[in-house]
């Protein structure tokens, strides 16, 4: 066969003939011209043979000539997997055969074909069992038949964007019903989207030759520029999700590689129009074989004479209409074969890369080209996502729409068939209804909105269903011929594998598919789906409406993963010191959202300078929450576990709360500020989640209460200034507070006018263990503040330090960290905290599960010190008894202490081992096996807290 | 992407809000056995039905409310209430 | 024959390379892979959910304790839940003891499951990474790492520079917004073909003469002498079952669904401690193959893996709202492609083939509910949320046990039904959070 360009243009053809684009295809220089795809510009140079099967690699030539041709996928650079059959030429491209060696024309891998009958479909299941362990050696064989293209790792993410849209009606199809629909939605008000897979609209019109639709595309075209109607093209709607939000696929836009737009649609309009189904026989696959949409694409859009010497199977006017194409274009037509008289085509015959002859009512008819035209499958997928299940009609061979849901509407192919004309009216009558049940669906969801403006007039009755609806014309149902061929090209699954899997109890679709792997490649089903249905209809002798059909899936067309991401854009969180700390030598730590300061070099030298000197540290990320109201004590003593009504003015309390089973869920220190007014702080990382707490027991169990709740965390800057010179620099920055011990004692709060800065809160708390205040400034003058304290305490050695420095400060006065020495199971009492949990106040959260635990023995947080006081146990380290393998409990936390000089800990042990002075056998990750002992007090250094009270 | 009708806001994407899950009275704590308790801790009616239950408006007005969806299809009815945590099964 | 066909008591149906060709040249079909069989009125046992669960149970019942009058019934066909959904990773790598023990069990039974039920279930011993991204989570890599060396599973905390030798398509580079800090690698990981191992049961089962039920939904479950209406509820027992196909008597119903768990259990008059969520799941396109580890990523909530024809296949967290549809979202797909591309930055341009959602039903503490339920003759084996898949061997022979014995056997005594009345949940959810 050889296909090649038509000496004379088109009236239809998209190519320009005066721009040549010159590209290479397997390394060697071919030619095309502007508007060709890549497998339209190969197949005017004479090329029959694009790619190799995935099993039995077969030469494969094109069959559709459009974005499903499962045929037609090719390596463009370094993108994998390209549809020759859509994508447009571009001057230069490198485009190569995918899976194929040494080369396309002579693959080595084509001997599989020899071993066809021994290689059905499923056959791995029963083989490669025995010897297990050369399985990973099959694997690799198995591998290097993997299909696809390549993928270069070193791939740079380029630019994708995302765009999200608010249109009334999408229409998804720019074919005859499809633009009316859009024209008719948009003149009745409604903003329209109209989106279309290919590079132009005008569906089947594009590359209909006769008169009358080339006038009437120019017609639409013409009423689509003038309109308000926008126009995406080579586009697809690739999802219908819940409540009409879809997910819209843009291929070609200027800037961004691909764009993905997000649009939640009043009413979608479906009309993708029909898909045309090949045909099962012997040799169906073969380079030479096309379906009459192919040709007739071939022919009126790119100027493509597919063949020499044509049979024609038809079963429906389309396919004759290809063969008039072919006969205006030169192509002798050797045979007309008509499906509709019951004929058929058995199989074809030659080489394996070009049909030679086609055998039919056993004659042979010498032939380098067959066109099949067999039928149409509907593609519902937009439906089925809507949740309807298309219901097939065995007259007109096909499946069509059911019952979808009111915002969802289909015209054109799914819902029937006619002239040009009824078509058109069709989809017009669609637009109108799709217009009149957006207003419907705009007007309900402002009237949702209580705090819109409020809506004006009656809710627009939502419109019945009143169009006329499209006939159905009668199609032979022609699914497979006399012989076997070729079901999923892609996959190589033939009608033979699927009805031996359905005798071999495969014979459900879903069971079918599973296991031959039928409608699971990258056509997605389109074009395999209703044949494999039919396959196993025909093996149960049962219908194609009893067997059913598969759930189609999204995504509609396949989109890049770059696509769905977008521009990978991730908030982060600094305080308003980052400048600061960027310029002194910071390395920061990743906590949550948020960028801290770790260390700035040497965090032991840091801790020691606290506790000789003074060191700041920026705590910004402090969980803080304003609570304002005549309850709030009543608040604390339902969320704390100890009790907060006589909590003076000016005093600061630590609290512990739990969650209603009793496990430990946040901590941190409350102050009163005024009467009615407190400040509560939490974790970093419990701040939002505690923020949620607060406001889901106000709202839903004490609705009744008068408490005022503001998070405050990132208004103010915290920065905690300790050490024992910390009184001396920051009296040397504050006004309006007598900081004397005496006048403001450990555990109280103050507001105080800082480096100029008013409105700041300072209060006296210790969880490093010396003398220190926590500072919190309003955020926009935090940098300020710090500025001011590092420059006033330049002569008494202040130094800033980090979480690390922090951590080992609090671990060596055992102060344990909710979620690293507590876990999901941790219950209240283990803490060592039992003291602060009050039984006898009224209802609390945990109070029931933390008093069933009384007397319970619970594994208990301690303080342990390694016999050994230079290794520092990795956190995690197991607790064993002995030599066996039994575990007693694990350290959770673990620092060497530049105080002591030596290793300490916080650990989880079960509670026969809890007492001071029991001797512990601590697992190292190293493997060995380390003696320890468990503290008297949590505190490793200054239990009584001396420095701290000062 | 569902629609979920906060009272306040009007119909929003899932994504900005939290959900809160199955309504379940909350058992008096100061008279719960320690089965009734866990039982409202743990077990759920779970139906693919009718159901009522919370979520939390997380970047919108920030307030709880009570609805009543199907979680077979995913339809919400009645006009949404302001959180409370009246039983299960709608 | 050889002694499988034997034991299996059927006729030459043994699969092999040499039954393969012998079949491939003289044509003709195989037999059936499971009997087409009339329901009967009774049985002495019934199972309801015809996934892997439901089916290693009705294996070891008959294979172990002899007890071969069983229908498996599936209200679809066999596999069509979560069964035939999941992403087929298998592993021992987690936090308890009693969850390593459990689950390292379940291995060892996947690595000789093709000669055991003589199909290749095409177990991919292929390692598996759970890549920590900040400190909290590297502290829970090694708690896992040293729970399970203790318990004799293979598994470390690696750091970048060996988590690049094992994935080199792993951006390991501290460039990512999240930086890769190490690992948990667990070499004895790997993946599965799930509808093989649905198969295989299945067919092992039926050799034997346990009867597979497709298309057939349990209605309700008919008892007598509970606390309940219609005598269900606590302290009654199990009579029968009520079927689209017409009524079964039987004194054992065992609930091995996953989805409709509380639905079915409800029918006995059992509340369970379940809600009902989706799990969302895609795949690209084939390209060659270049992953050669599944990849976890617990704080990215995302899981990666590359099948023998290249397709990537994807994972991530279960959906947020309790729901039995599974139509899936846009968004899902989003943010997994956000997160893939922050570990493997070179996969941009390959395209997302197919989405798809399956049912998991999850517990408060991660962990299964199986065993008895106080309606004698009702045990469940449910709440596997999304870590079913690689515990089906294990639980079906420790399920059978229950079953044949009427005791709790002592390795799935941690997560009977009654743990959530005295509340000694079990700590597993470091471990299985995201991570099949």
């Amino acid at each position: 066969m050889t296909m090649g360009r038509l000496g004379n243009a088109q009236p239809t053809e998209v190519i320009d003939r005066g721009a040549k684009l010159s590209f290479r295809w397997n390394g060697k220089r071919f030619g095309g011209f502007e508007g060709d795809t890549i497998a339209s510009a190969l197949a005017a140079a004479g090329e029959q043979v694009f790619s190799r099967s995935m099993k039995y690699h077969r030469p494969r030539g094109i069959l559709t000539a459009d974005y499903w041709d499962p045929n037609l996928l090719v390596q463009v650079g370094d993108d994998p997997n390209v549809r020759a059959g859509h994508r447009r030429l571009e001057a230069g491209m490198e485009v190569s055969a995918q899976n194929v060696w040494p080369s396309l024309r002579r693959d080595i891998k084509a001997a599989n074909g020899l071993v066809g009958r021994f290689l059905t479909a499923g056959f791995y299941y029963k083989t490669f069992m025995r010897p297990a362990r050369l399985w990973p050696a099959y694997e690799r064989v198995l591998a290097t038949f993997a299909p696809g293209g390549k993928i270069d790792l070193d791939t740079p993410h380029r630019y994708h964007d995302k765009r999200y849209m608010h249109p009334d009606v999408v229409v998804a199809g720019a074919g005859p019903a499809g633009i009316e629909a859009a024209l008719a939605a948009s003149a009745d008000g409604a903003r329209v989207l109209l989106v279309e897979h290919e590079h132009a609209v005008g569906g089947h019109l594009r590359y209909d030759s006769r008169d009358t639709a080339v006038a009437a595309l120019a017609e639409l075209r013409a009423a689509l520029d003038a309109s308000d109607v926008e126009v995406l093209t080579d586009s697809t709607v690739t999802g219908r999700y819940e409540d009409n939000w879809l997910g819209i696929v843009q291929r070609s836009h200027p800037v961004a590689v691909e764009r993905l737009i997000k649009a939640r649609a009043k009413t979608l309009v479906v009309a993708p129009g029909l898909i045309e189904r090949p045909y099962v026989f012997a040799g169906n696959d073969r380079p030479g074989v096309i379906t009459s949409t192919a040709a007739r694409r071939l022919i009126n859009l790119w100027g493509v004479k597919p063949g020499e010497r044509a049979v024609v199977f038809t079963a429906n006017a389309d396919g004759d209409a290809a063969a008039a194409d072919l006969d205006r274009a030169g192509v002798e037509i050797a045979a007309v074969i008509d499906g509709r008289q019951g004929h058929r085509v058995s199989s074809t015959q030659g080489s394996p890369r070009a049909v030679e002859a086609v055998v039919s009512g056993g004659n042979r008819i010498e032939a380098d080209l067959l066109v099949v035209a067999a039928g149409w499958t509907a593609p519902t997928s937009l439906l089925n996502m809507a949740g309807d299940r298309p219901v097939y009609d065995p007259p007109a061979a096909r499946f069509f729409a059911a019952d979808p849901p009111g915002n969802v509407l289909a015209t054109g192919g799914l819902a029937g068939d006619g002239t040009l004309d009824e078509l058109r009216a069709h989809g017009a009558a669609t637009g109108r209804l799709a217009a009149q049940r957006a207003a419907a669906v705009a007007h309900r969801l402002q009237a949702l909105t209580a705090r819109a403006q409020p809506v004006g007039g009656e809710e627009p009755p939502w419109a019945p269903d009143d169009r006329i609806p499209l006939g159905r014309d009668p199609h032979p149902e022609l699914y497979r011929s006399d012989t076997h061929g070729m079901v999923d090209f892609s996959e190589d699954v033939g009608s033979k594998d699927l009805m031996a899997a359905a005798g071999e109890g495969y014979d459900s679709v879903e069971l079918a598919k599973r296991y031959t792997t039928a409608t699971m490649g990258p056509s997605q089903g389109k074009l395999e789906t209703v044949n494999t249905v039919a396959a196993i209809a025909e093996a149960r002798g049962e219908t194609i409406a009893a067997v059913g059909t598969t759930v189609w899936r999204p995504p509609y067309a396949p989109l890049t993963l770059g696509a769905l991401a977008g521009r990978g854009f991730e908030p982060v969180r600094v305080s308003s010191i980052q400048p600061w700390h960027e310029a002194n030598g910071v390395h920061t730590i990743l906590a949550g959202q948020w960028i801290r300061p770790d260390h700035y070099g040497d965090p032991a030298a840091e801790v020691r300078n606290v506790r000789s000197n003074v060191g700041l540290i920026d705590v910004t990320p402090l969980g803080k929450l304003d609570l304002r109201g005549p309850d709030v004590a009543k608040l604390l003593n339902l969320l704390y576990t100890n009790k907060w009504s006589k909590l003076p003015v000016g005093k600061v309390r630590y609290g512990m709360m739990c969650a209603e089973d009793g496990v430990v869920l946040d901590d941190g220190v409350t102050g009163r500020l005024g009467d009615e007014h407190y400040l509560m702080t939490t974790t970093s990382s419990g701040a939002g989640g505690v923020w949620e707490w607060v406001e889901n027991w106000l709202q839903t169990e004490r609705p009744d209460w008068r408490v005022h709740v503001t998070p405050v965390t990132t208004a103010y800057t915290s920065i905690n200034v300790a050490g024992p010179k910390a009184r001396e620099l920051v009296s040397r920055v504050t006004d309006g507070v007598d900081l004397s011990p005496e006048a403001f004692a450990y555990m109280e709060v103050r507001t105080a006018t800082v480096a100029g800065v008013a409105g700041c809160f300072m209060w006296r708390i210790g969880f490093t263990g010396e003398l220190s205040f926590e500072i919190h400034v309003p955020a926009g003058c935090g940098l300020h503040v710090w500025e001011a304290l590092m420059d006033a305490g330049d002569d008494l050695g202040v130094g800033p330090f980090g979480l690390e420095g922090q951590r080992i400060m609090r671990l060596e006065k055992g102060h344990f960290i909710v979620g690293q020495d507590t876990d999901g199971l941790t219950l209240g009492p283990s803490t060592g905290l039992g003291p602060l949990i009050k039984l006898d106040k009224d209802d609390f959260a945990g109070k029931p599960e933390l008093a069933w635990a009384v007397g319970r023995p619970l594994p208990m947080i301690v303080a342990i010190q390694p016999d050994d006081p230079n290794i520092v146990p990795a956190e995690a380290s197991q607790i064993v008894a002995g030599d066996t393998n039994q575990i007693l409990g694990r350290i959770t936390s673990s620092r060497m202490s530049p105080t002591l000089g030596r290793s300490i800990c916080l650990g989880q042990v079960e509670p026969e081992l809890a007492a001071g002075g029991t001797k512990l056998t601590v697992l190292l990750t190293t493997g060995e096996r380390v003696g320890a002992t468990v503290m008297d007090h949590h505190a490793h250094f200054d239990p009584t807290g001396e420095r701290l009270r000062g | 992407m569902l629609l979920v009708p906060c009272p306040y806001c009007g119909p929003r994407n899932s994504v900005d809000l939290r959900y809160g899950g199955e309504s379940q009275p909350r058992p008096d704590p100061a008279t719960a056995t320690p089965e009734q308790w866990r039982g409202y801790l743990y077990r759920r009616d779970n139906p693919a039905d009718w159901l009522r239950e919370n979520w939390y408006c997380r970047s919108g007005c920030r307030r709880w409310f009570t609805v009543e969806r199907n979680t077979a299809t995913n339809e919400f009815r009645h006009p949404p209430m302001p959180g409370d945590k009246r039983g299960g099964k709608a | 024959m050889g002694s499988l066909g034997r034991r299996l008591g059927r006729g030459p149906a043994k699969y092999s390379a040499a039954a393969l060709v012998w079949r491939g040249l003289r044509g003709g079909q195989w037999p059936r892979i499971w009997r087409d069989a009339e329901l009967k009125r009774s049985y002495d046992a019934v199972i309801v959910g015809g996934g892997v669960h439901g089916l290693a149970t009705a294996y070891y019942l008959a294979r172990n304790h002899g007890i071969k009058d069983v229908a498996v019934l599936d209200k679809a066909y066999l596999g069509s839940g979560a069964s035939g959904r999941n992403t087929a990773i298998v592993r021992a790598n987690y936090l308890t003891p009693e969850g390593v023990a459990f689950y390292d069990r379940s291995l060892q039974l996947y690595n000789t499951m093709a000669t055991d039920l003589n199909i290749n279930v095409m177990f991919s011993e292929r390692g598996h990474l759970t890549l920590a991204h900040n400190d909290s989570s590297l502290r829970t890599m090694h708690w896992r790492a040293e729970v399970n060396k203790l318990q004799g599973v293979d598994s470390s905390v690696i750091g970048p520079d060996e988590i690049k030798k094992v994935a080199p398509s792993l951006d390991t580079s501290s460039h990512p917004r999240y930086p890769i800090l190490g690992a948990l690698y667990h070499p004895p990981g790997g993946i599965v073909r799930h509808d093989a191992v649905v198969w295989g049961y299945a067919r092992a089962a039926d050799c034997m003469g346990v009867e597979m039920h497709q298309k057939t939904e349990v209605l309700d479950i008919l008892c007598e002498g509970g606390d309940g209406t219609d005598g269900k509820g606590p302290g009654g027992r199990v009579v029968g079952v009520r079927t689209s196909r017409g009524d079964i008597s039987t004194p054992v119903v065992v609930n091995c669904t996953a989805g409709w768990a509380s639905l079915i259990s409800a029918m006995a008059g059992v509340r369970l401690p379940i809600t009902t969520h989706p799990l969302q799941a895609a795949v690209t396109e084939p390209v060659k193959v270049f992953l050669p580890t599944v990849v976890v990523s617990g704080s990215l909530h995302v899981y990666i893996s590359q099948t023998d024809r290249g397709e990537l296949v994807f994972g991530a967290a279960v959906d947020p709202v309790a729901t039995y549809s599974i139509r899936g979202s846009l968004e899902f797909t989003e943010e997994l492609a956000g997160h893939v591309l922050e570990l493997m930055p070179g996969v941009s341009r390959m395209r997302l083939l197919r989405q798809w959602s399956g049912l998991c039903d999850m517990t408060p503490d991660y962990s299964p509910v199986m065993g008895f339920t106080g309606v004698d003759g009702f045990l469940v084996d449910v709440g596997w949320g999304t870590y079913g898949f690689k515990a089906a061997p294990v639980s079906g022979e420790q399920m059978a046990e229950a079953v044949a014995t009427g005791r709790t056997p002592e390795l799935i005594a941690p997560f009977a039904l009654s743990r959530f009345d005295t509340g000694e949940l079990v700590g597993e959810k470091g471990a299985a959070a995201v991570g099949h």
